[in-house]
């Protein structure tokens, strides 16, 4: 009996003590010569911790870097507001970055950060900036699905009932809506996804699931992102019988959106964010990002993932990505329709 | 706040007839400020829902979508509870009437796979059958995850059982199936009340296996609303459905308890007598254990293994490492702040029979239910203001504190019971102060029972992860958020080391939880769980 | 060792009073008895001096020391009062020796004087040797024994003892008692001992304090209960009694239905009543002469005695006598009955 009690007390300091240790790494520095810097990532760390590992050894500044759902982390910064300890948010998506936006939680970075990025994909006050582009394609069982659609708007015709999948609560898709809404107006976007629900439209928690149920033939198109046919293969761990499909030149569905990065207010350290930014739009980190993770290059002219066309080539309509920071709307349209 | 809450409780007890048991001042405000601190995420739910206009919280609470969410919340909810308690019935009745040698030890099977995360487990039967899908998949996924606590439960009420009764009732000519059910099964009503209620609130607060089974819950649409629309003020209105829903159940499961029925705690003699020999029965009992160990846990671990020896990427020992030291360390500390916090609770509510212990039960009973994902928003919206202490693996052990100490509290007042009154009194009359009968008596009597409630506590932080993901300090990986952010792109190779050490190291806690323990009371008799009244 | 004062005690659970203006005292080195029917507050009035609950009004007093009082109650660890709840209750965590020095302050005592003590006490109770066993190995008996052994180490100003050989079987229990009186007697402790048993009772103690309904029905030495009980309820409470209904004459002359005798001092008012009769106050014979006459309708032998259920000729009364020796009777015997005892009688209220 008191040798278990003596042994419990040791091992009960022995985890203060080593909380302790872990404990205190985390607290902020208030200077302007940065040495450290807190990332929020939205990026899955498999894929952006080598280039911030590359990072970290040409600048000289240790990054922390807290991965997670981009969604959830801009809620996160939401909730932090001004005591937030990130200095930048990096996102998967435009509509994240909206939302920190729109809360006026990044500075306006000046004009010589990431100069080689269109405006196009640049908010308007230069909040944030585009890093890769992602195109929505539909993705589509070639066994399953013979004659193609050429618009978005097809897909609410009863050819489709029961065959469309979607991911009605990921921002990719959400975004999609937004720009709908912006373009053809609520009304027209809310007749859409009523239409998609009355054709018995099947909804999947993310487009990897979507992507994942057309090779199983569980559906045979689905709106998705460009990228997600290598994601689920790596992760199978095998080819997969899906394929990639773009609407007719101009069409809503073949919408660029892109993930980006904005610094926070809450950061003492601009610079060095700023840098880091500068670091993830240059040429070569540009490059390895179409290489690896076979997402687009916003730079104009650059190469085009392998097998498909260059970015300027998709025929994406023009989407002013700097107003898809307004989901509030589509997401209460989603939940009039009853999609969310 | 909490003087508000701590005074107005204090009045309502006082008013209270009874035994002679006034409420020391100091455990009076101990108590009144832990309930405060319970409270936290009500208190942030409430403020961040009514921010929006009422009429927009009604729309929202009416709208079809939340009905049909309800409705599907309140089914597979059922479903789960109403076969756990048949199987839970029939597998722990298989386990303590087969007349088998070390029948006891068969416990240990039947409780491992609570060392499987429900996420895990769904992934894992996603490899098996892709398909998957569905309020019936999800039913099924959580009965498996969840019938380990319905079993635990029920086997320590039935080792309880005076088998006197038993012998009387086959003098009085009863045969076994009627003795099964107008002796045994009226003695065990509370604990497969408190088991429906634990894997009840399991399902309410589960996000892992539905979400990945397309079933849209409370919790789910919860989650859905923080990362779609960052409209925390509709997920807030949500959540406040959701702790109405688990007050509901909870009072349900109330209602069925038999309050009369009291357990017999000193009694208990085992004779052969009331041990099942028949064979055809013996064996429906031992296969249906075999085919639950079968399908909850030797799959699972199958598919992870040969995921594991698939994986052509080199394994990440250091990665591995510090993942598991940094689950091991943060989730120790949860649980010993959880420890902390229910000796206070658990001792009023073990000690002062009254309003304010029910209120109080009540209260951390329904925290229960709450998802990880709104108290680690309510706590990164207060540890944001809070300096240093945000983002350190404090507030996270705090936040798992917070999350689980239903279930330390639970198992502290279950262990403080467990000291007989006349032990106190003794004590008093041998020159002891009240303090002096705690620590000399009190706490040594109690103390391996309280330590395996603080390793279930343990145990189940390691699995958690929503609250994880936003709390634990930026850079530090867990084995949990480690699994996620490989299942996040796909890389299911590559989670699998990671789910694998996890099941391996909660497996520790879970087997010694499974253990049947020795017992002060009577030595002899050396096959008692302790742990299973966790309600 | 100390006297005890209990003065006018009331106790009270909730609305329900238990212990209704109890008083009575106790001498230094005397053991009494709580003797009375389950319910009666035996166990509450020894928790009430043991200071486990708090008394509505009233004092007590050990030697000159006030320890109960409605509004200021000494505290149990402040009374040294050697408490002996039912079955022992050790504590399971520890061992013997551990049990015995729980009351043993490691501030007041030498680890030196601790070993001592223990091995005097186990030495006491007649287990030495013992010290290392955990209570679940011990017997019901021993677990008792032990229990006694850890109240008399802390040099208790008295011990109470509830019940204590409740659990044990009849012969074990007799044994143990006797053990534990002489033991008590020998250390001059002041007891008192709750019990529901009239022969433990009697047995045991100078004193007998006899309850009902939370109130004392009559106090005094065993003798005195017994043989001069105040009330014919009494009576039967410390002892088999047969309660005969009777009438004293203006004379003082008793009538009933096995004598009509003459009173022992003057002129008393008519009055109906009982007279109490102890079976062993009833002689039985086949050939006497003198007595009444009955017939013999029941015969239980025990051994050392029997008894003899004889239904009166005349009265149809049904009365038992307690007679020792050979028995030559048989069921349908037409015997004599005698009364050879004192009168009790009691009139009607």
């Amino acid at each position: 009996m008191k040798k278990s009690l003596k042994a419990l007390v040791v091992a009960t300091a022995a985890v203060i003590a080593a909380s302790l240790m872990t404990g205190c790494s985390s607290s902020e520095e208030q200077v302007a010569n940065a040495t450290e810097l807190t990332v929020y990532s939205g990026r899955s760390e498999e894929f952006i911790a080598p280039f911030f590992a590359e990072w970290e050894q040409s600048a000289g500044i240790k990054l922390n870097v807290r991965y997670g759902d981009s969604a959830e982390l801009a809620a996160q910064i939401l909730e932090e507001g001004a005591n937030s300890p990130a200095d930048l948010f990096l996102s998967q998506d435009a509509g994240s970055l909206g939302a920190v936006a729109k809360a006026d939680l990044f500075i306006e970075l000046p004009n010589d950060v990431a100069e080689s990025i269109p405006a196009t994909y640049v908010a308007a006050n230069r909040n944030w900036v585009g890093v890769t582009g992602r195109a929505r394609v539909f993705a589509y069982n070639p066994d399953l699905l013979k004659v193609l659609p050429t618009s978005v708007t097809e897909l609410g015709n009863a050819a489709y009932k029961g065959k469309l999948g979607i991911a009605p609560s990921n921002a990719s898709f959400q975004a999609f809506v937004t720009a709908l809404i912006n373009a053809q107006g609520a009304d027209f976007a809310q007749k859409w996804l009523e239409d998609l629900k009355a054709n018995d439209v099947r909804i999947y928690p993310k487009n990897s699931a979507i992507v994942e149920a057309i090779d199983k033939k569980e559906i045979s198109i689905g709106l998705v992102n460009h990228y997600y046919i290598w994601e689920v293969s790596e992760g199978l761990g095998r080819e997969i019988n899906v394929k990639n499909g773009f609407f007719k030149s101009g069409d809503l569905g073949n919408m660029i959106n892109v993930s980006g990065a904005g610094v926070l207010t809450s950061s003492k350290k601009y610079a060095a964010a700023q840098e880091l930014i500068n670091f993830l739009t240059s040429q070569k980190t540009q490059d390895q990002f179409v290489a690896q993770t076979h997402e687009y290059s916003l730079i104009d002219g650059a190469k085009a993932p392998a097998g498909l066309p260059v970015l300027t080539d998709i025929g994406a309509p023009s989407v002013d990505l700097n107003a898809l920071k307004d989901i509030q709307k589509t997401q209460d349209l989603l939940v009039k329709v009853g999609l969310l | 706040m909490a003087t508000g809450v701590k005074d107005g409780l204090a009045h309502r007890f006082s008013t209270s007839r009874g035994e002679p048991a006034s409420i020391h001042p100091a455990l009076l405000a101990l108590v009144g400020l832990l309930l405060a601190v319970v409270l936290i995420p009500f208190i942030y739910l409430i403020i961040r829902a009514f921010e929006k206009p009422l009429p927009e919280i009604a729309q929202l609470l009416l709208r079809g979508k939340t009905l049909e969410v309800l409705g599907t919340t309140t089914a597979l909810l059922a479903m789960v509870v109403i076969v756990n308690i048949f199987l839970g019935t029939l597998i722990a009745a298989g386990i303590h009437f087969v007349r088998m040698p070390r029948a006891h030890l068969l416990i240990v099977p039947a409780v491992l796979p609570l060392a499987i995360p429900s996420y895990v487990f769904t992934y894992t039967w996603l490899a098996l059958i892709p398909s998957l899908s569905g309020v019936f998949a999800a039913a099924f996924i959580l009965i498996l995850t969840t019938l380990p606590y319905m079993l635990l439960a029920i086997l320590v009420s039935l080792r309880r059982i005076d088998s006197g009764f038993i012998e009387v009732a086959r003098t009085l000519g009863l045969t076994r199936t009627q003795i099964f059910f107008r002796v045994v099964l009226p003695q065990i009503r509370g604990s497969i009340s408190a088991g429906a209620l634990l894997s009840g609130l399991y399902v309410l607060s589960d996000f892992g296996a539905v979400s990945l089974l397309n079933v849209e819950t409370l919790t789910v649409s919860i989650q859905n609303m923080f990362k779609s629309s960052y409209d925390r003020g509709a997920a807030s209105v949500i959540s406040l459905l959701l702790i109405l829903a688990s007050i509901i159940f909870i009072s349900v499961d109330e209602r069925i308890k038999d309050k009369k029925a009291k357990e017999n705690v000193f009694k208990r003699l085992s004779t052969d007598d009331s041990r099942i020999k028949s064979a055809s029965l013996k064996t429906l009992l031992i296969s249906a254990l075999g085919i639950y160990v079968t399908l909850a846990l030797f799959l699972p671990i199958y598919v992870l293994i040969s995921r594991f020896i698939g994986n052509p990427n080199p394994l990440d020992i250091s990665g591995l490492a510090s993942a598991a030291i940094s689950t091991v360390t943060v989730s120790a500390l949860g649980a010993l702040i959880a420890l902390l916090f229910s000796a206070p609770l658990g001792f009023l509510i073990a000690t002062h029979a009254g309003r304010f212990s029910r209120v109080s039960e009540r209260i951390i009973l329904i925290g229960h239910a709450l998802p990880g994902v709104v108290i680690g928003l309510a706590l990164v919206s207060l540890g944001s203001k809070l300096g240093p202490i945000y983002q350190s693996i404090f507030l996270l052990a705090f936040a798992y504190a917070l999350l689980f100490l239903a279930k330390a509290v639970a198992s502290m007042t279950f262990s403080l019971q467990l000291v007989p009154q006349v032990l106190k009194e003794v004590a008093a009359t041998l020159g002891k102060s009240k303090t002096k009968v705690t620590t000399s008596v009190v706490i040594p009597i109690a103390l391996p029972s309280i330590g395996l409630g603080t390793l279930l506590v343990f145990l189940t932080a390691m699995k958690e992860l929503p609250a994880t993901l936003m709390l634990r300090p930026t850079g530090m990986d867990t084995l949990a958020t480690q699994i996620w952010s490989y299942a996040a792109i796909n890389r299911f190779n590559d989670a699998a080391p990671y789910a694998l050490l996890l099941v391996l190291i909660a497996a520790i806690p879970t087997f010694l939880l499974s253990l049947p323990w020795g017992d002060w009371e009577s030595k002899a008799d050396g096959t008692k769980t302790r742990v299973g009244s966790l309600m | 060792m100390t006297s005890l004062d209990v003065s006018h005690l009331s106790v009270n659970f909730g609305d329900r009073t238990v212990i209704n203006d109890l008083s009575f005292t106790l001498q230094a080195g005397e053991i009494a008895s709580l003797l009375g029917p389950s319910g009666c507050g035996k166990t509450t009035l020894l928790r009430a001096i043991a200071g486990l609950l708090q008394p509505r009004e009233g004092t007590i007093r050990l030697g000159t020391q006030l320890v109960g009082l409605s509004s200021v109650v000494l505290p149990p660890n402040k009374r040294r009062t050697g408490y002996v709840p039912q079955q022992g209750a050790l504590f399971p965590h520890l061992n013997v020796a551990q049990n015995i020095a729980f009351g043993l302050s490691k501030k007041e005592f030498s680890q030196a004087e601790i070993t001592k003590t223990i091995s005097e006490m186990l030495a006491l109770i007649g287990m030495p040797g013992y010290e290392n066993q955990m209570p679940t190995e011990l017997s019901g008996g021993q677990q008792t024994r032990v229990a006694l052994a850890r109240a008399l180490a802390i040099k208790p100003k008295m011990v109470l003892l509830d019940e204590p050989f409740s659990a044990l079987d009849a012969e074990l229990r007799n044994e143990l008692r006797s053990e534990v009186v002489a033991l008590l007697r020998a250390q001059g402790t002041t007891a008192i001992l709750v019990t529901h048993d009239r022969e433990e009772a009697l047995v045991s103690s100078d004193k007998v304090v006899l309850m009902r309904d939370g109130k004392i029905a009559q106090y005094g030495s065993p003798e005195e209960v017994y043989e001069s009980p105040i009330s014919p309820s009494v009576a039967v409470s410390t002892g088999d009694a047969l309660v005969l209904s009777a009438h004293q004459a203006k004379d003082g002359s008793t009538s009933y239905a096995l004598a009509t005798l003459s009173a022992p001092t003057g002129a008393v008012s008519t009055n109906n009543g009982y007279v109490v009769i102890r079976p062993e106050e009833i002689s039985v014979s086949k050939s006497s002469a003198a007595g009444v006459a009955g017939t013999l309708i029941q015969l239980d032998y025990y051994g050392h005695d029997a008894m003899l259920v004889v239904k009166l000729s005349d009265s149809s009364e049904i009365i038992r006598a307690r007679v020792a020796g050979p028995m030559d009777f048989a069921v349908g015997d037409l015997v004599k009955v005698e009364h050879r005892g004192p009168i009790r009688f009691f009139a009607n209220a």
